[in-house]
């Protein structure tokens, strides 16, 4: 079995590559495979401590948030397609609609 | 309803006919004539008050009710020799302003006129700190509306000017007034923001004084104004509407003196007396600035804000100049100086409605069309000049031999105020009044009989307190000399 | 001892002053009144007043007391307490004598002067009030009192020069006149309260301060009586503050007659000698005066040769005369100052009302050239013309000889022969320049037919009762070594002033000097103008014709420096510098929020990172502070 260090280390090295992703990409299917990185990053993280603490404590937590992660993707790709409707794009700096009006 | 339930009854009554015609009748003639109803009201009640009025140096008709007690705020009402009298200034100014506004008025004027009624006298009366402070701001919202729906010109910028930078002032002195509410709680135990009890505080260092003292001078000499702070007064007195710049400078500046004299003073007594020559100064410098910025001003509304702003000025150096000749002679300028400006921007506003003028150069000829006008016009303004035989002589003379007294350089000084406002009056009145207009002549009706009823009762008491002045200083004297040997411990050192 | 009467002589021209005002505001308003009724109140009231100060004169005459009425308390102040008192002592009922006479004379004149003028009714409400100012000035028992009546004529003679108002030159000479005695008034009035706080605030009221003059340190009288003198410098048109004095012109002529000539001018006197004991005892302060005097006289009549308007010759030889009394006073020769303010007042009234006849037989003309050219038939404007000229050359035994040459010896009593040669040379001069005037308007050739031209008896009565004082007036004080009583000196004796004693043979050698001068400029005018050819009129080139150019340099000086200084106070100071801070405050904070809202991009990945951001800040910082554990 490989040690702690190494599972914690590629589950972070999962979840910075999703955060960067979030960040730096304008596509936003691409942010939203960035957030399900995240998630799955978080996901190996408290699976890896539950099995290291023998402690199902982590393993229930990580089924919940594979739960939220299939709702959330519904609701997700619902409201892509209505900004695809409403902008013909789905590049981010497409949609400033709320930003401050400089005169 | 007791005798000291009068002064309550003198706040609030215009308030209360405001609300109720707000949300009742629809008929201008009938609001205004309410309106006017009300006002006599309220003079006949502030003389009952004058004529039982002994002059002695206390508080009278005292009202005293806890309203917010477990911060020791109370509702605390009382007039003294110093109040009284500017209560019965504007118990006697505004009724008789009201004739001279009588027609072309809309419904919110009226009401707005009644509202800041109320603001001033609850701020003349009151004698709890918070409530004074309650009184203060409320003073603010009616004016910013008559100014900002009925004014002229630029009148939005104006009203936000004026409202702003007032509001900043006062929020200084919020926050020092919530410094004393502390102060008096450490040390004594129980909250109390009444003025007698917070001249009581004992334990305040120099340093938090010094800043009280600024905090609270800062917010006054705002209002006054006093030099530099007085850049709001030529944009708002020219955009104002005729009630407002009347009530604006008749009344409103007096209650900064009168906050001056009521609160500072007594608070701080030490710290006044170190900065007095500072204010001397600035009241001198300040009167004489104004008055040559008056000089070459086209607009008529400009000119007479800077000279009202002149005349504010020497009253601030009076008053700060510690002795009975400059407090006194300060408190008389501050009757005359409210007529006479009173009675030149009334004038002026009716000026505008017939003829619609907008500079000095648009009018003239005004002397051939209408000789009444212009009578009244020369009298307000020789009381402007200084002129003996009118009230303001009286003051300026009291005034400048205060100033003397306290410094003898800038009692020299501050006599130049004889010459001062002459040259920019006379100036004025030949070009607009006097001389004949280049162009067409002016369509000007001479007043009616309305507005010399109005008129009258001003001419007769600039006339009255010129030629005898003694009864009327006699009833606010003591307070004054009451003040000077026992607040500011002057008369030991005399 | 207490009287009722005195305040009569001043509450009865107001009276009817306010009637004539109500009158006429009734007359303007709803239905016209004859003239005849604002002349009647007009001249009537004077009148009365006259009467009673005489009654007063009589009585104090038999060796009453001095009067005094207090009215009321007017101010009463810490150590302040100025009573409404008025005093009737000798030198009040001499001032108030000749002012009511006078008065009433110009008053009478005034009513054809000003026939058929729209505001006929408001002159003469505006010429009583004048007079009842000038009545509060010398029955005043405290200079506060004499104060208002002193700005009360002030601004009567603002009202008066700006009459016809409709004309802008009026006005600005009204302006003119009131702003240039306002500077002379803060003087007065910084001298008042410097005085009052030198004697220690015990008292304002003359007799008190009088009393008291020996609290007061040296220096502060030098000071006071400086500044009081300022006040009188402006009142009386004496040099720099003389400006207004021509320019008051403007004004119709029975008001230069009245207020110009003889009584508002000379308040200036009557203040001195009424602080004679402030002036007694800093003599440095009465040699300044008695200096001030001669460059007015000498400065006033050079100019005057070369003036063309006819006015403006007798208002610089006003001034020139002026200067005289002030030498008289200033030197301590009290009475005799007063003297020649009174021989004055008569002969300079007598000519300004000549003049004025002249003006109106020629329909408003006034410039002495024009006159001649179209000259008619004066005999009784011309005799009495004449008989004032004689007096103010100082040609005896007419009345001026007596006033000037008593001034002249005391100079040269006093030692100052300086101001005792100015004396001189300016007598030439007045005799010169009136002459002038005389041969000029009067009698100088010209080529039209002489007609004859009826001038209105109101206008001629006054002359002729004028002209007697002007004549006999001299013998009122007719010095000691002609055998004379020496009425008026022993009249002001109260005042303490200094007497003459010289020698005989100094004494009519100088009064032989004085005429010698005098007939010397009559001689020079004769020959210069007395054939003079009137359609060559003088140049109004040069220095001297263009009155050494003062106007021009005060105007420059103060004027224009005050405007810019004005403009610069609103656009520069206000505008840009205070408000401008005000304004850069309110921008700082408009600039300063809209800088901050460039965050607020509307861009989610933007929002995404702040968020990363904090939460990796606030990690850090917990787990930094729980290493510690």
């Amino acid at each position: 079995m490989a040690s702690l260090t190494g599972y914690a280390t590629v589950s972070m090295i999962l979840f910075s590559l999703g955060a960067i992703g979030v960040v730096s990409r304008r596509n936003v299917f691409i942010i939203y495979m960035s957030i399900e990185l995240m998630l799955n990053g978080i996901n190996l993280f408290l699976v890896t401590f539950a099995r290291y603490h023998f402690n199902m404590d982590g393993q229930i937590l990580s089924i919940m948030v594979i739960a939220i992660a299939a709702a959330e993707a519904a609701i997700f790709l619902s409201v892509i397609i209505l900004l695809f409707k409403t902008k013909k794009s789905l590049d981010t700096n497409v949609f400033t609609e709320l930003k401050q009006e400089t005169e | 309803m007791g005798a000291a339930d009068i002064l309550s009854f003198i706040i609030f009554l215009p308030a209360v006919v405001a609300f109720i015609l707000m949300i009742s009748t629809t008929k201008i003639e009938d609001v205004r004539n309410i309106a006017f109803i009300t006002t006599i009201i309220t003079l006949i009640l502030v003389m009952k008050i004058y004529l039982n009025f002994e002059p002695k140096a206390e508080m009278q008709f005292v009202t005293n009710i806890e309203w917010i007690s477990s911060y020791g705020i109370n509702y605390y009402i009382g007039v003294d020799g110093f109040s009284l009298t500017i209560l019965m200034l504007i118990a006697i100014l505004i009724p008789t302003s009201y004739l001279l506004l009588w027609e072309g008025r809309t419904k919110g004027y009226w009401l707005n006129m009644l509202l800041i009624q109320t603001g001033v006298t609850g701020t003349l009366l009151s004698l709890d700190i918070i409530l004074f402070y309650f009184f203060w701001e409320t003073m603010l919202l009616p004016v910013f509306l008559i100014i900002g729906i009925f004014g002229s010109g630029n009148k939005v910028f104006s009203t936000i000017k004026v409202t702003i930078y007032t509001m900043a002032g006062s929020l200084l002195m919020f926050v020092a007034i919530l410094y004393l509410g502390v102060s008096f709680f450490n040390e004594y135990g129980h909250w109390s923001f009444q003025y007698n009890d917070l001249t009581t505080l004992t334990h305040l260092g120099y340093n938090e004084k010094l800043f009280l003292f600024l905090a609270f001078a800062t917010a006054f000499a705002i209002k006054i104004p006093i030099f530099p702070f007085h850049t709001w007064i030529t944009g708002t007195y020219s955009d104002a509407p005729t009630g407002g710049v009347f009530l604006l400078s008749s009344i409103m500046a007096k209650l900064g003196v009168y906050a001056v004299v009521r609160f500072m003073i007594p608070f701080f007594p030490d710290i006044f007396v170190e900065f007095s020559s500072w204010f001397v100064f600035i009241g001198v410098f300040g009167m004489i600035y104004f008055g040559i910025a008056a000089l070459m001003q086209d607009d008529i509304k400009k000119m007479f804000a800077y000279s009202s702003a002149s005349h504010l000025s020497l009253i601030a150096a009076g008053v700060f100049s510690l002795n009975s000749y400059g407090i006194n002679g300060a408190l008389y300028l501050i009757i005359a100086h409210a007529i006479a400006t009173g009675g030149l921007f009334l004038l002026i506003g009716l000026l505008h409605e017939q003829t619609g003028f907008k500079t000095i150069k648009d009018l003239g000829g005004i002397a051939k069309k209408a000789p009444i006008f212009t009578f009244m016009f020369a009298i307000m303004l020789f009381s402007n000049v200084g002129l003996p035989g009118t009230n303001g002589f009286v003051s300026e003379l009291l005034i400048i031999f205060g100033i003397y007294e306290f410094n003898h350089t800038m009692g020299y000084i501050s006599a130049v105020t004889v010459l001062v406002a002459a040259s920019f009056m006379l100036w004025m009145f030949q070009r607009a009044i006097l001389q004949e207009r280049v162009g067409a002549p002016l369509q000007m009706r001479d007043l009616r009989i309305k507005e010399i009823v109005g008129l009258v009762p001003w001419v007769i008491i600039i006339f009255l307190m010129g030629i005898y002045p003694d009864p009327f200083i006699d009833k606010f004297e003591p307070t004054v000399t009451h003040y000077i040997n026992d607040i500011l411990k002057i008369g030991a050192i005399k | 001892m207490h009287t009722p009467y005195l305040i009569w002589i001043i509450l009865i021209p107001l009276l009817g002053a306010l009637l004539n005002a109500g009158f006429y505001i009734y007359h303007i308003k709803f239905k016209k009144l004859p003239e005849k009724l604002f002349a009647i109140i007009g001249t009537v009231t004077p009148f009365i007043a006259f009467l009673f100060t005489l009654n007063l004169f009589f009585k104090l005459n038999d060796g009453s007391e001095n009067f005094e009425q207090f009215l009321f308390q007017w101010l009463d102040v810490d150590n302040l307490s100025i009573e409404m008192k008025l005093l009737g002592d000798k030198l009040a009922i001499f001032m108030a004598m000749f002012v009511t006479f006078v008065g009433w004379l110009i008053h009478i004149y005034a009513v054809g002067y000003m026939k058929g003028d729209d505001g006929f009714g408001k002159f003469f409400a505006y010429f009583n009030l004048f007079l009842a100012s000038m009545l509060i000035l010398v029955l005043a028992d405290n200079p506060v009192i004499l104060f208002i009546g002193w700005e009360g004529v002030g601004v009567c003679s603002y009202l008066l020069i700006s009459f016809h108002y409709t004309d802008g030159d009026n006005v600005m000479a009204g302006n003119k006149a009131f702003i240039v005695n306002r500077v002379g008034d803060l003087g007065f009035i910084l001298g008042v309260i410097t005085l009052f706080f030198a004697l220690d605030k015990t008292g304002i009221s003359f007799g008190d301060m009088q009393a008291n003059i020996s609290i007061a340190s040296n220096d502060l009288l030098i000071l006071s009586g400086f500044l009081l003198f300022v006040g009188a410098m402006g009142k009386s048109a004496q040099v720099p503050l003389y400006v207004w004095l021509p320019d008051a012109m403007a004004g119709p002529t029975p008001i230069s007659a009245l207020i110009h000539a003889a009584t508002m001018v000379t308040a200036g006197i009557y203040m001195v000698a009424r602080f004679h004991f402030l002036y007694s005892s800093v003599e440095e302060i009465g040699l300044f005066i008695a200096y001030i005097g001669a460059i007015s006289a000498v400065f006033a009549a050079i100019i005057a040769t070369r003036q063309q308007d006819i006015k403006k010759i007798l208002a610089y030889s006003t001034m020139s005369q002026l200067g005289y009394m002030f030498i008289g006073v200033g030197l301590g020769f009290y009475s005799s100052g007063l003297f020649h303010v009174f021989t004055h007042a008569f002969f300079k009234a007598m000519l300004f009302m000549g003049a004025g006849g002249v003006i109106l037989a020629l329909h408003h003309e006034q410039n002495i050239f024009k006159m001649a050219q179209h000259r008619k038939r004066l005999p009784i404007i011309s005799a009495t013309f004449l008989i004032g000229v004689i007096a103010i050359s100082g040609i005896p035994p007419f009345s001026g000889f007596f006033s000037k040459d008593a001034i002249l010896a005391a100079a040269f009593q006093q030692g100052e022969y300086l101001i005792w040669g100015v004396g001189m040379f300016t007598a030439f001069l007045t005799a010169f320049y009136m002459f002038r005037l005389y041969f000029v308007v009067f009698v100088a050739p010209n080529g039209h037919e002489k007609e004859y031209s009826y001038t209105d008896k109101t206008i001629t009565f006054p002359l002729m009762i004028l002209a007697v004082g002007a004549i006999f007036a001299g013998f009122l004080n007719f010095p000691a070594i002609f055998g004379g009583s020496a009425f008026v000196d022993t009249w002001l004796a109260e005042l303490n002033s200094v007497k003459l004693h010289m020698s005989h043979a100094t004494e009519y050698a100088l009064m032989f000097a004085s005429i010698a001068v005098a007939v010397a400029g009559i001689y020079v005018a004769y020959k210069k103008y007395a054939n003079y050819d009137v359609y060559k009129p003088e140049s109004e080139e040069g220095l001297i014709a263009n009155k050494f150019y003062v106007d021009e340099v005060y105007d420059k000086l103060f004027v224009q420096s005050i405007k810019r200084l004005s403009r610069y106070f609103d656009e520069t100071v206000d505008t840009k510098y205070i408000d401008g801070t005000l304004m850069l405050a309110c921008k700082g904070f408009i600039s300063f929020g809209k800088k901050l809202a460039i965050i607020q991009n509307a861009n989610v990945r933007y929002y995404a990172f702040y968020m990363l951001a904090g939460i990796s800040a606030t990690s850090m910082y917990i787990y930094i502070t729980l290493i510690g554990q």
